[in-house]
Protein backbone atom coordinates (compact mmCIF):
# COMPACT_ATOMS: atom_id res chain seq x y z
CA UNK A 1 0.00 0.00 0.00
CA UNK A 2 1.56 3.27 -1.08
CA UNK A 3 1.39 6.27 1.21
CA UNK A 4 -0.86 9.10 0.03
CA UNK A 5 2.14 11.46 -0.01
CA UNK A 6 4.11 9.14 -2.30
CA UNK A 7 1.10 8.88 -4.57
CA UNK A 8 0.95 12.68 -4.81
CA UNK A 9 4.68 12.91 -5.57
CA UNK A 10 4.39 10.25 -8.27
CA UNK A 11 1.42 12.08 -9.76
CA UNK A 12 3.39 15.34 -9.80
CA UNK A 13 6.13 13.68 -11.82
CA UNK A 14 3.69 13.14 -14.67
CA UNK A 15 3.58 15.90 -17.28
CA UNK A 16 -0.12 15.40 -18.05
CA UNK A 17 -0.97 15.87 -14.37
CA UNK A 18 1.24 18.98 -14.14
CA UNK A 19 -0.32 20.42 -17.26
CA UNK A 20 -3.91 20.13 -16.01
CA UNK A 21 -2.91 21.29 -12.50
CA UNK A 22 -1.19 24.35 -14.00
CA UNK A 23 -4.36 25.34 -15.81
CA UNK A 24 -6.50 25.08 -12.68
CA UNK A 25 -3.87 26.87 -10.58
CA UNK A 26 -3.48 29.82 -12.94
CA UNK A 27 -7.16 30.08 -13.84
CA UNK A 28 -8.32 30.09 -10.21
CA UNK A 29 -5.36 32.19 -9.09
CA UNK A 30 -6.39 34.75 -11.71
CA UNK A 31 -9.93 34.72 -10.27
CA UNK A 32 -8.50 35.15 -6.78
CA UNK A 33 -6.25 38.09 -7.63
CA UNK A 34 -9.02 39.96 -9.45
CA UNK A 35 -11.46 39.23 -6.62
CA UNK A 36 -8.97 40.66 -4.13
CA UNK A 37 -8.73 43.87 -6.15
CA UNK A 38 -12.52 44.10 -6.16
CA UNK A 39 -12.64 43.54 -2.40
CA UNK A 40 -9.91 46.07 -1.55
CA UNK A 41 -11.14 48.84 -3.83
CA UNK A 42 -14.74 48.22 -2.72
CA UNK A 43 -13.70 48.28 0.93
CA UNK A 44 -11.74 51.51 0.46
CA UNK A 45 -14.54 53.26 -1.42
CA UNK A 46 -17.20 52.18 1.06
CA UNK A 47 -15.19 53.75 3.85
CA UNK A 48 -14.23 50.74 5.97
CA UNK A 49 -12.10 52.42 8.65
CA UNK A 50 -9.57 49.71 9.57
CA UNK A 51 -7.31 47.34 7.66
CA UNK A 52 -8.03 44.32 9.82
CA UNK A 53 -11.67 44.31 8.70
CA UNK A 54 -10.60 44.39 5.05
CA UNK A 55 -8.12 41.59 5.73
CA UNK A 56 -10.91 39.52 7.34
CA UNK A 57 -13.19 40.08 4.35
CA UNK A 58 -10.32 39.00 2.09
CA UNK A 59 -9.72 35.84 4.10
CA UNK A 60 -13.44 35.05 3.77
CA UNK A 61 -13.11 35.41 0.00
CA UNK A 62 -9.98 33.22 0.01
CA UNK A 63 -11.79 30.48 1.96
CA UNK A 64 -14.71 30.64 -0.44
CA UNK A 65 -12.63 30.60 -3.61
CA UNK A 66 -10.19 28.01 -2.24
CA UNK A 67 -13.02 25.66 -1.27
CA UNK A 68 -14.67 26.23 -4.62
CA UNK A 69 -11.39 25.45 -6.40
CA UNK A 70 -10.82 22.18 -4.55
CA UNK A 71 -14.43 21.00 -4.54
CA UNK A 72 -15.31 21.75 -8.14
CA UNK A 73 -12.11 20.24 -9.54
CA UNK A 74 -12.47 17.18 -7.31
CA UNK A 75 -15.90 16.54 -8.83
CA UNK A 76 -14.91 17.51 -12.38
CA UNK A 77 -11.87 15.24 -12.36
CA UNK A 78 -13.78 12.39 -10.71
CA UNK A 79 -16.24 12.44 -13.60
CA UNK A 80 -13.60 12.94 -16.31
CA UNK A 81 -11.31 10.22 -15.01
CA UNK A 82 -14.18 7.78 -14.49
CA UNK A 83 -15.26 8.39 -18.07
CA UNK A 84 -11.67 7.85 -19.26
CA UNK A 85 -11.38 4.62 -17.26
CA UNK A 86 -14.74 3.40 -18.55
CA UNK A 87 -13.51 3.87 -22.14
CA UNK A 88 -10.39 1.81 -21.43
CA UNK A 89 -12.40 -0.84 -19.56
CA UNK A 90 -14.79 -1.05 -22.50
CA UNK A 91 -11.86 -1.54 -24.91
CA UNK A 92 -10.20 -4.12 -22.65
CA UNK A 93 -13.36 -5.88 -21.47
CA UNK A 94 -11.97 -5.87 -17.94
CA UNK A 95 -12.46 -4.09 -14.62
CA UNK A 96 -9.64 -1.67 -13.78
CA UNK A 97 -10.75 -0.93 -10.20
CA UNK A 98 -7.93 -1.37 -7.68
CA UNK A 99 -5.23 -1.35 -10.35
CA UNK A 100 -2.35 1.04 -10.95
CA UNK A 101 -4.52 2.82 -13.52
CA UNK A 102 -7.13 3.62 -10.87
CA UNK A 103 -4.48 4.64 -8.29
CA UNK A 104 -2.74 6.93 -10.79
CA UNK A 105 -6.03 8.59 -11.59
CA UNK A 106 -6.77 9.10 -7.89
CA UNK A 107 -3.33 10.67 -7.35
CA UNK A 108 -3.78 12.93 -10.37
CA UNK A 109 -7.20 14.05 -9.11
CA UNK A 110 -5.78 14.95 -5.70
CA UNK A 111 -2.96 17.02 -7.21
CA UNK A 112 -5.37 18.77 -9.60
CA UNK A 113 -7.75 19.66 -6.75
CA UNK A 114 -4.94 20.80 -4.45
CA UNK A 115 -3.40 23.11 -7.04
CA UNK A 116 -6.83 24.42 -7.96
CA UNK A 117 -7.36 25.44 -4.32
CA UNK A 118 -3.88 26.88 -3.75
CA UNK A 119 -4.15 29.26 -6.75
CA UNK A 120 -6.97 31.45 -5.42
CA UNK A 121 -5.63 31.35 -1.85
CA UNK A 122 -2.33 32.85 -3.06
CA UNK A 123 -4.22 35.24 -5.33
CA UNK A 124 -6.35 36.60 -2.48
CA UNK A 125 -4.27 36.30 0.70
CA UNK A 126 -1.05 37.98 -0.51
CA UNK A 127 -2.78 41.18 -1.69
CA UNK A 128 -4.50 41.38 1.71
CA UNK A 129 -1.25 41.41 3.69
CA UNK A 130 -0.66 45.22 3.38
CA UNK A 131 -3.90 45.78 5.31
CA UNK A 132 -2.29 44.19 8.35
CA UNK A 133 0.10 47.16 8.43
CA UNK A 134 -2.73 49.69 8.23
CA UNK A 135 -2.74 51.95 11.25
CA UNK A 136 0.93 51.44 12.02
CA UNK A 137 2.93 51.78 8.80
CA UNK A 138 0.28 52.49 6.21
CA UNK A 139 -2.87 54.53 5.72
CA UNK A 140 -5.98 52.87 4.23
CA UNK A 141 -5.29 54.59 0.94
CA UNK A 142 -1.66 53.40 0.85
CA UNK A 143 -2.64 49.86 1.91
CA UNK A 144 -5.24 49.76 -0.87
CA UNK A 145 -2.77 50.95 -3.50
CA UNK A 146 -0.07 48.52 -2.34
CA UNK A 147 -2.64 45.71 -2.27
CA UNK A 148 -3.60 46.46 -5.88
CA UNK A 149 0.11 46.51 -6.72
CA UNK A 150 0.64 43.08 -5.11
CA UNK A 151 -2.35 41.61 -6.98
CA UNK A 152 -1.12 43.04 -10.29
CA UNK A 153 2.34 41.64 -9.45
CA UNK A 154 0.84 38.19 -8.87
CA UNK A 155 -0.99 38.39 -12.19
CA UNK A 156 2.25 39.48 -13.86
CA UNK A 157 4.04 36.50 -12.28
CA UNK A 158 1.34 34.13 -13.57
CA UNK A 159 1.73 35.55 -17.08
CA UNK A 160 5.53 35.41 -16.93
CA UNK A 161 5.39 31.82 -15.69
CA UNK A 162 3.07 30.81 -18.54
CA UNK A 163 5.49 32.50 -20.94
CA UNK A 164 8.41 30.42 -19.67
CA UNK A 165 6.63 27.17 -20.54
CA UNK A 166 5.38 28.36 -23.92
CA UNK A 167 8.41 30.21 -25.27
CA UNK A 168 6.74 33.62 -25.23
CA UNK A 169 8.19 36.89 -24.00
CA UNK A 170 7.76 36.85 -20.21
CA UNK A 171 7.55 40.64 -20.15
CA UNK A 172 4.72 40.82 -22.69
CA UNK A 173 2.81 37.84 -21.28
CA UNK A 174 3.21 39.18 -17.73
CA UNK A 175 2.07 42.66 -18.75
CA UNK A 176 -0.95 41.18 -20.54
CA UNK A 177 -2.06 39.38 -17.38
CA UNK A 178 -1.23 42.32 -15.12
CA UNK A 179 -3.32 44.62 -17.29
CA UNK A 180 -6.44 42.72 -16.22
CA UNK A 181 -5.74 43.72 -12.61
CA UNK A 182 -5.30 47.39 -13.52
CA UNK A 183 -8.51 47.27 -15.55
CA UNK A 184 -10.52 45.76 -12.69
CA UNK A 185 -9.16 48.39 -10.28
CA UNK A 186 -10.06 51.23 -12.66
CA UNK A 187 -13.53 49.80 -13.29
CA UNK A 188 -14.12 49.52 -9.55
CA UNK A 189 -13.13 53.14 -9.05
CA UNK A 190 -15.21 54.39 -11.98
CA UNK A 191 -18.38 52.35 -11.73
CA UNK A 192 -20.97 53.39 -9.17
CA UNK A 193 -21.40 51.21 -6.07
CA UNK B 1 -8.21 -16.38 -16.23
CA UNK B 2 -7.78 -18.19 -12.93
CA UNK B 3 -4.51 -17.00 -11.50
CA UNK B 4 -4.77 -19.65 -8.80
CA UNK B 5 -3.98 -22.19 -11.49
CA UNK B 6 -0.40 -20.89 -11.39
CA UNK B 7 -0.02 -21.00 -7.63
CA UNK B 8 3.58 -22.09 -6.96
CA UNK B 9 4.24 -22.68 -10.68
CA UNK B 10 7.65 -21.44 -11.81
CA UNK B 11 9.16 -21.01 -15.25
CA UNK B 12 12.42 -19.91 -16.85
CA UNK B 13 10.85 -18.07 -19.75
CA UNK B 14 7.38 -16.77 -20.44
CA UNK B 15 6.20 -15.13 -23.63
CA UNK B 16 2.86 -13.42 -23.11
CA UNK B 17 0.46 -11.67 -25.45
CA UNK B 18 -0.91 -8.69 -23.48
CA UNK B 19 -3.61 -6.10 -23.94
CA UNK B 20 -2.79 -2.97 -21.96
CA UNK B 21 -3.89 0.67 -21.59
CA UNK B 22 -1.49 3.30 -23.01
CA UNK B 23 -0.82 4.38 -19.46
CA UNK B 24 1.24 2.91 -17.72
CA UNK B 25 3.54 2.97 -20.75
CA UNK B 26 5.64 0.03 -21.99
CA UNK B 27 8.74 1.12 -20.04
CA UNK B 28 6.82 1.26 -16.75
CA UNK B 29 5.18 -2.05 -17.56
CA UNK B 30 8.51 -3.75 -18.33
CA UNK B 31 10.14 -2.24 -15.24
CA UNK B 32 7.33 -3.37 -12.93
CA UNK B 33 7.65 -6.99 -14.10
CA UNK B 34 11.48 -6.81 -14.03
CA UNK B 35 11.26 -5.81 -10.33
CA UNK B 36 9.67 -9.15 -9.40
CA UNK B 37 11.97 -11.44 -7.40
CA UNK B 38 13.50 -14.09 -9.64
CA UNK B 39 13.03 -12.15 -12.87
CA UNK B 40 16.35 -11.51 -14.62
CA UNK B 41 15.07 -9.53 -17.57
CA UNK B 42 12.00 -8.40 -19.47
CA UNK B 43 11.40 -7.41 -23.07
CA UNK B 44 8.20 -5.71 -24.21
CA UNK B 45 7.53 -5.26 -27.91
CA UNK B 46 4.64 -3.25 -29.30
CA UNK B 47 2.53 -5.38 -31.60
CA UNK B 48 -0.39 -3.06 -32.32
CA UNK B 49 -1.79 0.31 -31.29
CA UNK B 50 -5.55 0.56 -30.98
CA UNK B 51 -7.68 3.55 -30.01
CA UNK B 52 -7.63 3.08 -26.23
CA UNK B 53 -5.30 0.11 -25.77
CA UNK B 54 -2.06 -1.47 -26.96
CA UNK B 55 -1.30 -5.04 -27.84
CA UNK B 56 2.21 -6.00 -26.70
CA UNK B 57 4.35 -9.12 -26.56
CA UNK B 58 6.17 -9.55 -23.27
CA UNK B 59 9.12 -11.90 -22.82
CA UNK B 60 10.15 -12.62 -19.25
CA UNK B 61 13.24 -14.60 -18.29
CA UNK B 62 14.42 -15.56 -14.82
CA UNK B 63 15.51 -18.28 -12.49
CA UNK B 64 12.88 -19.11 -11.46
CA UNK B 65 9.98 -16.86 -12.41
CA UNK B 66 6.94 -17.16 -10.14
CA UNK B 67 4.19 -17.17 -12.75
CA UNK B 68 1.54 -16.09 -10.26
CA UNK B 69 3.61 -13.03 -9.29
CA UNK B 70 3.95 -12.06 -12.96
CA UNK B 71 0.19 -12.36 -13.44
CA UNK B 72 -0.51 -10.32 -10.30
CA UNK B 73 1.81 -7.52 -11.46
CA UNK B 74 0.33 -7.50 -14.95
CA UNK B 75 -3.19 -7.27 -13.53
CA UNK B 76 -2.12 -4.49 -11.16
CA UNK B 77 -0.80 -2.57 -14.18
CA UNK B 78 -4.28 -2.80 -15.66
CA UNK B 79 -3.16 -5.16 -18.43
CA UNK B 80 -4.75 -8.46 -19.41
CA UNK B 81 -3.07 -11.66 -20.61
CA UNK B 82 -4.54 -12.65 -23.96
CA UNK B 83 -2.50 -15.78 -24.30
CA UNK B 84 0.67 -17.52 -23.16
CA UNK B 85 2.64 -17.84 -26.37
CA UNK B 86 5.64 -19.65 -24.93
CA UNK B 87 6.60 -21.21 -21.60
CA UNK B 88 9.93 -22.77 -20.72
CA UNK B 89 10.22 -24.64 -17.42
CA UNK B 90 12.63 -27.08 -15.79
CA UNK B 91 16.27 -27.25 -14.76
CA UNK B 92 17.60 -25.52 -17.86
CA UNK B 93 16.31 -23.25 -20.60
CA UNK B 94 15.34 -25.22 -23.70
CA UNK B 95 14.83 -23.53 -27.05
CA UNK B 96 12.19 -24.87 -29.41
CA UNK B 97 13.68 -27.43 -31.78
CA UNK B 98 13.42 -27.34 -35.53
CA UNK B 99 11.18 -29.86 -37.20
CA UNK B 100 10.78 -30.68 -40.89
CA UNK B 101 7.50 -28.75 -40.86
CA UNK B 102 9.45 -25.56 -39.97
Amino acid sequence: MRSPLRRLVRALEREDVRSISRRYFISNGFDGALTSIGVTVGAYLSGIPDGLTVFSIGIGAAIGLGTSGVWSVWEIERAEKRAERARIEHAMLTDLADTRVQRQQAGARQVNALMSGIGPIIGVVLPMVPFLAEGTLLSMRAATLISIGVAVGILFAFGAYLATISEQSWLVAGARMGLAGVLVAVLNFLLPG
Amino acid sequence: MGRQLFDMVTARRLVLDLLKPYDPDVVTTAEAVADIDGVDGVNVVLAENEEEVQNVKMTVEGDPIRVEAVYETIEDLGAAVHSIDEAACGERLVEQSKTPQD
